[in-house]
């Protein structure tokens, strides 16, 4: 066994990309561990923990590149150091006689293109920065990237009202503008609605239920996580629903977020009903998703489809339901719908020690607690799969809910990854209910993905208020 | 409503920074994105640059400090004497290329230097009498920079020295250069012997006057059309002046001839002196940068840098919103070529005031117009496109006169951002000769050097502060 | 010694995929159950494709959307443009068209109709003055008396003369008329002039039989979509200027950048039927 670690100063790598590197060193045959990230305080604490020598660590930094590999031989060790330069060789740009500088800033690869909206998805505390050039340069801003000072938020906000440009963030995951997704975002037919939303799986959700009763989607504006606090004041929110309510194209407005700060709630709501088109308000926590989208069908004469690929599991093992979402807003949905029938849900794992077999509980393991050194749960279902592999043989445990969202920047083949530990969960007599957000056309191709999963046994809900009462019902026997 | 209305009717054309996901998520769709390389600010920089950027102020302070560097038309109207000229200037002054320094702390160049203005001045009888005095703090040092001058490598100008005076035809900038000496043993490498003595003499007494007679009698020169012209035969300003050398005796040729009182053979040493040192112009090409960059100081806000010298032990920066400050770090060393038996060993720290060339575009910002050099500081011709090419991450403006041929005859990179250089941790490139580090050696080498990122960081921070 | 095999493998070029955005006007053939076509030809920046009784268009980079075809990104589009050539067998259907070992997929659609607010006579007016509505060696007097009164026979007569008047794949006659039906079609609901809307609907059929024998197919395309409010880009954003959403010049100066003529044509026609509609 041999094992090496490399200091690499001044070689920067986005976590994603590293991530990925990791995971192709970790897949050479003859190497036992390996990781490769940015010398962070807290990767080199996972470096010891994973037993490395951390001589070669002492005078790192968090812009110097780490590389651990422990393989069974030094040829490993080379292979290994073959593969990671192709992992993070980026490429050069193609048919020019002179290969042209990257651009460095958002501003210089805006120049590029005439480029009029940037995403940003750099660290959060560099956010600002990026955000600002692109403000400065005339440019509309959808801010990825969460962990930015709300006060930074407010400035890039109010700068934007000023230059009537919109910021979209921070903490922005989804935005669909003229039917480009951007972030994670659902491919979507052009239509008369325009979603205003603070919630990105929200404005999924919503999205996923029109798009079934063939109502297709013009915009979705995303506002960020933190809008609608008292700080933020809906600016972007507001700025949005007028943008919309300008829109010829646009014909039914919904607004979608976690409840507002009390202040906050009466100011949108007053501009709701002062726009000339109709606008649904869905605070969650007030009503479901799928109701809200079902008042949007209405004002178009159209139906809700109640569409699900059911399975007969009312023959299931007593006990808790176990819920493992990969975001917060269908887990907060769910939990909204099933408490009511179900009691109290906890949204923290149960510890050992404290465990009862009448804990519900739904987690969200979109949560940073659950996300260190991964990537989203919505690409990487790791640690979601591991969970369904331990409830799975719980006897504690007899119903597991779960969401599984498609679209754009997710998971090429959820279904597929999920097979194995929900066949298993169902041969040992849980029953699993998935609620799965997606539209006809995202590229997992929604259709098969449900069929998968039916397969091998769970039922599969388009609406996750659907899937939570599916859920809460199979729990109390009803 | 006008940029929301633009957004919302057309196809969003969209750039990226960050993980690769977004923007592969975007081309899956069908529509195509352009793609950042991001990386993070240099370590220390992070909370200035919010600032500045939550402030406000810095880019429309960039733009009037840019347009004031660009805006200056620099013309050579006569040659002084440096006592004359310079009022600051007392029998025991000498000025000196980059930011402030003292006997102690200076390099061999900038000693040997020192030394030889002194026995040309007669302030010392001997080499080591001279040491001795100025250890003393007998002579006063001054940068050249705080006096509206700028000299390449040990850049030592004293009282009877001959002083190009290049004037502002768009307003009341004026700057100042010694004359170029030549190559070899000469004093701004640091040598001090008899024969470079007496070339200075030669220098002030013949070539000074002539040429100030010639001057006055022709007419102003206007530099920055030899340079643009220049630059589109193969010079770059800084390390390869020989075009535009070429050029201004054109200029001045004629009148050489035919137009001043001075006696033949003065006239004819004159034109010959300048005809055989391929690095004359160096001098006033310094000079009409100096004048760019002294318009542009003093903008509240603003990150341009307005000067980058060295004095042969510390490399120092100035920004424009942050007045008279010098940021300094120790001058890096040069990444070249040697020539003859020279190595490494043999060099000296970086030194001069001739970085002002890259300050105002030139230099290693204009490296493409000048392929040839790369062979002389190491590297291939497509190697300095590549590098001109990075440099307008870091610049703010193109400029109006300066074009590089192979680029399309794009202006040349000028305006270096000081924030943007911390960001992108992108840094200002320059092509510089190198001198032996043992006084009187003279050129060791040539090659490229970056300005070291200390600098820049404590400058940003400086000007954060500033606000 | 060199393999015949991996010499030729080495030769023809990888499947390519491109993903594009088509308008929703063509779903119907693009996601059909398949029908075979041929490249009627290409230029720098298109191909277009006859299948059926249709004319779609693939175009490239930052050219124009148009009402019968799929848009690709530059890059990708560069490399289909240079794999495919006139009479090259196309199959189109299920999504996706397919020359080759080349296949454009399509992930997104977009909508060729513009949307526009309502507008009224007065404030069209205002915004007409001083755009142009002549073509050049292009008699538009009958056209505009035609539109102005109402009358289908008078607009079937001119179209006779202007069909197929012109060089080019869109002749420039056809181009006034395609500018000006369309105009008068869309801004007629705008308006709410439902008499103009009208007048289109019931010259459709002749006028789409006249233009079949008169122009080009790609021409008779682009005029049977104007004809149902469903016209190029930069004609849809200037209509949407007129009503009053968008810059009027920007958007006047990106459509006559469009082709040689085309884009005159287009704008000057619209013009002409806007100003005939609120006489």
């Amino acid at each position: 066994m041999v094992s090496r670690v490399e200091i690499h100063p001044g070689r920067y790598h986005d976590s994603v990309r590293l991530m990925q590197a990791s995971k192709a060193l970790q897949d050479v045959p003859g190497v036992t561990d390996a990781l490769v990230a940015m010398a962070t305080e807290l990767n080199l604490s996972l470096l010891a923990d994973m037993g490395f020598d951390m001589e070669a660590t002492t005078s790192a930094g968090p812009n110097d590149l780490l590389l651990a590999v422990r393989a069974d031989n030094d040829d490993t060790i080379a292979t290994a150091h073959r593969v990671l330069d192709d992992a993070l060789t980026h490429r050069a740009a193609a048919d020019s006689g002179l290969t042209v500088p990257q651009p460095r800033t958002v501003g210089t690869a805006a120049d590029v293109n005439g480029a009029n909206i940037v995403l940003l998805s750099v660290p959060g505390e560099h956010a600002f920065v990026e955000a600002m050039e692109a403000l400065e340069g005339g440019r509309h801003v959808m801010i990825f990237s969460d962990n930015v000072p709300v006060s930074q938020e407010v400035i890039l906000k109010q700068r934007g009202v000023e230059r009537g440009l919109l910021v979209m963030g921070p903490d922005c995951g989804t935005a669909i503008v003229n039917g480009l997704g951007l972030g994670f975002a659902n491919a979507v037919h052009p239509g008369p609605v325009g979603i205003v939303g603070a919630s990105g799986t929200g404005i999924q959700q919503v999205c996923s239920l029109l798009d079934d009763a063939g109502v297709g989607v013009r915009h979705a504006l995303g506002t960020g996580s933190h809008d609608l606090s008292e700080e933020v004041g809906a600016i972007a929110t507001l700025q949005a629903l007028a943008a919309l309510d300008a829109d010829p194209a646009v014909e039914v407005i919904a607004l979608i977020s976690k409840p507002p700060a009390a202040s906050v709630a009466a100011r949108v709501r007053a501009a709701a009903a002062g726009c000339s088109k109709p606008v649904v308000v869905i605070f969650m926590g007030e009503s479901t998703l799928e109701d809200g989208a079902a008042e949007v069908l209405a004002l178009m004469d159209k139906q809700q489809t109640a569409l699900s690929w059911p399975t007969d599991q009312d023959d299931h093992r007593r006990g808790t339901v176990r819920g493992l979402f990969s975001g917060g807003t269908l887990r907060d949905e769910a939990r909204f719908v099933a408490m009511p029938v179900l009691g109290p849900i906890g949204t923290k794992e149960l510890d050992s020690i404290t465990r009862r077999n009448s804990d519900h509980t739904f987690i969200d393991y979109g949560d940073d607690e659950y996300t260190k050194g991964r990537a989203h749960p919505m690409i990487d279902q790791t640690v979601r799969i591991d969970r369904l592999e331990e409830v799975a043989v719980d006897a504690d445990v007899g119903v597991i809910l779960m969401d599984v969202v498609l679209g754009y920047g997710a998971n090429a083949d959820p279904a597929a990854e999920l097979v194995p530990a929900i066949t298993k969960a169902v041969a040992s007599g849980a029953a699993v209910v998935v609620s799965l957000c997606g539209t006809q056309r995202d590229p997992q191709d929604r259709d098969r993905q449900a069929k998968t999963l039916q397969a091998a046994g769970a039922s599969v809900w388009l609406s996750n208020a659907a899937a939570a009462r599916q859920a809460a019902r199979l729990a109390t026997g009803g | 409503m006008r940029h929301i209305t633009d957004l919302l009717d057309n196809e969003p054309v969209v750039a990226t920074a960050g993980t690769d996901m977004l923007a592969a998520a975007i081309e899956q769709q069908g529509a195509a994105v352009s793609r950042a390389e991001w990386r993070p600010p240099v370590a220390g920089s992070e909370t200035a640059l919010a600032k500045l950027a939550a402030d406000g102020r810095m880019e429309e302070a960039n733009r009037t400090a840019i347009a004031r560097m660009l805006a200056v038309r620099p013309h050579l109207v006569d040659v002084g004497v440096a006592r004359d000229v310079f009022t600051d200037m007392t029998d025991r002054t000498l000025f000196h290329a980059g930011p402030p320094l003292e006997w102690e702390r200076a390099s061999g160049p900038m000693q040997g230097a020192i030394i030889g203005a002194m026995l040309y001045e007669g302030l010392a009888a001997d080499p080591d009498d001279a040491a001795v005095r100025a250890a003393r703090g007998e002579i006063e040092l001054s940068p050249c920079h705080h006096h509206g001058a700028v000299g390449p490598m040990a850049g030592v100008t004293s009282p009877s020295m001959p002083v190009a005076i290049v004037e502002d035809a768009a307003g009341d900038g004026v700057s100042y250069s010694t004359l170029n000496e030549g190559l070899g043993k000469v004093l701004r490498y640091g040598a001090f012997a008899p024969e470079v003595i007496d070339r200075l003499r030669w220098m002030d007494r013949v070539l000074g006057p002539v040429l100030g007679a010639a001057l006055r009698r022709r007419g102003p020169i206007d530099l920055q059309s030899l340079i643009a012209q220049a630059l589109q035969m193969g010079d770059d300003g800084h390390n390869r002046n020989r075009a535009v050398t070429s050029l201004f005796l054109r200029e001045i040729g004629a009148v050489l001839i035919d137009g001043t009182e001075a006696p033949v053979e003065q006239r004819r040493s004159v034109f010959e002196f300048i005809d055989g040192n391929d690095h004359f112009m160096l001098n006033l090409v310094m000079a009409a940068g100096k004048l760019g960059s002294d318009a542009a100081a003093g903008v509240t806000a603003s990150s341009l840098v307005t000067v980058m010298a060295r004095n042969g032990t510390d490399f120092g920066v100035r920004l424009s919103g942050t007045g008279d400050r010098w940021f300094t770090a120790p001058a890096p060393p040069v990444d070249g070529l040697y020539l003859g038996g020279y190595t490494e060993e043999d060099a000296s720290p970086d030194i001069g005031d001739s970085t002002i060339t890259e300050t105002v575009g030139l230099g290693g910002f204009a490296m493409a117009a000048a392929p040839a050099i790369v062979g002389f500081v190491g590297g291939t011709a497509s190697n300095a496109i590549q590098r001109t090419l990075a440099m307008y991450e870091i610049t703010m403006a193109e400029h109006p006169a300066y074009q590089i041929p192979p680029l399309e005859f794009r202006g040349t990179p000028v305006g270096i951002d000081a924030a943007r250089v911390v960001r992108t941790g992108v840094r200002p490139q320059i092509n510089t000769g190198v001198a032996g580090k043992v006084p009187g050696t003279g050129m060791v080498g040539a090659g490229l050097v970056e300005a070291p990122m200390e600098c820049f960081t404590d400058a940003i921070n400086a000007l954060a502060d500033s606000l | 010694m060199i393999n015949p095999e991996t010499t030729e493998t080495r030769l023809s070029p990888a499947p390519l995929r491109v993903p594009g955005v088509a308008s929703i006007a063509i779903h119907g053939l693009l996601t059909g159950s398949g029908i075979e076509g041929t490249v009627l030809g290409t230029s720098s920046h298109a191909v277009w494709v006859q299948a059926g009784g249709d004319v779609i268009v693939i175009s490239i980079g930052r050219g124009t959307r148009l009402p019968n075809g799929v848009h690709l990104p530059e890059t990708a589009g560069r490399e289909l443009l240079r794999r495919v050539h006139q009479g090259s067998k196309v199959l189109i259907g299920h999504g996706r068209i397919t020359i080759g070992n080349v296949s454009v997929t399509v992930p997104r659609w977009w909508d060729p109709r513009p949307a526009l607010p309502a507008v009224t006579a007065e404030d069209l007016a205002a915004r007409l003055v001083g755009l142009p509505s002549e073509v050049p060696g292009i008699n538009t007097t009958s056209l505009g008396l035609a539109l102005e009164v109402g009358s289908a026979g008078g607009i079937l007569l001119s179209a006779k003369t202007l069909l197929g008047k012109g060089p080019g794949l869109t002749p420039e006659g056809d181009d006034l008329l395609t500018g000006a039906l369309g105009a008068t079609r869309i801004l007629g609901e705008a308006t709410g002039r439902e008499r103009a809307v009208a007048l289109i609907a019931g010259i459709s059929r002749p006028l789409a039989e006249m233009a079949e024998v008169r122009t080009t197919a790609y021409s008779a395309a682009l005029l049977e979509m104007a004809l149902r409010g469903r016209l190029v880009e930069p004609a849809g954003a200037l209509l949407r200027a007129l009503a009053g959403r968008g810059d009027i010049a920007a958007s006047h100066l990106s459509l006559i950048r469009l082709g040689h003529t085309s884009g005159p044509a287009l704008a000057a026609g619209i013009v002409l039927g806007a100003q005939a509609l609120i006489q």
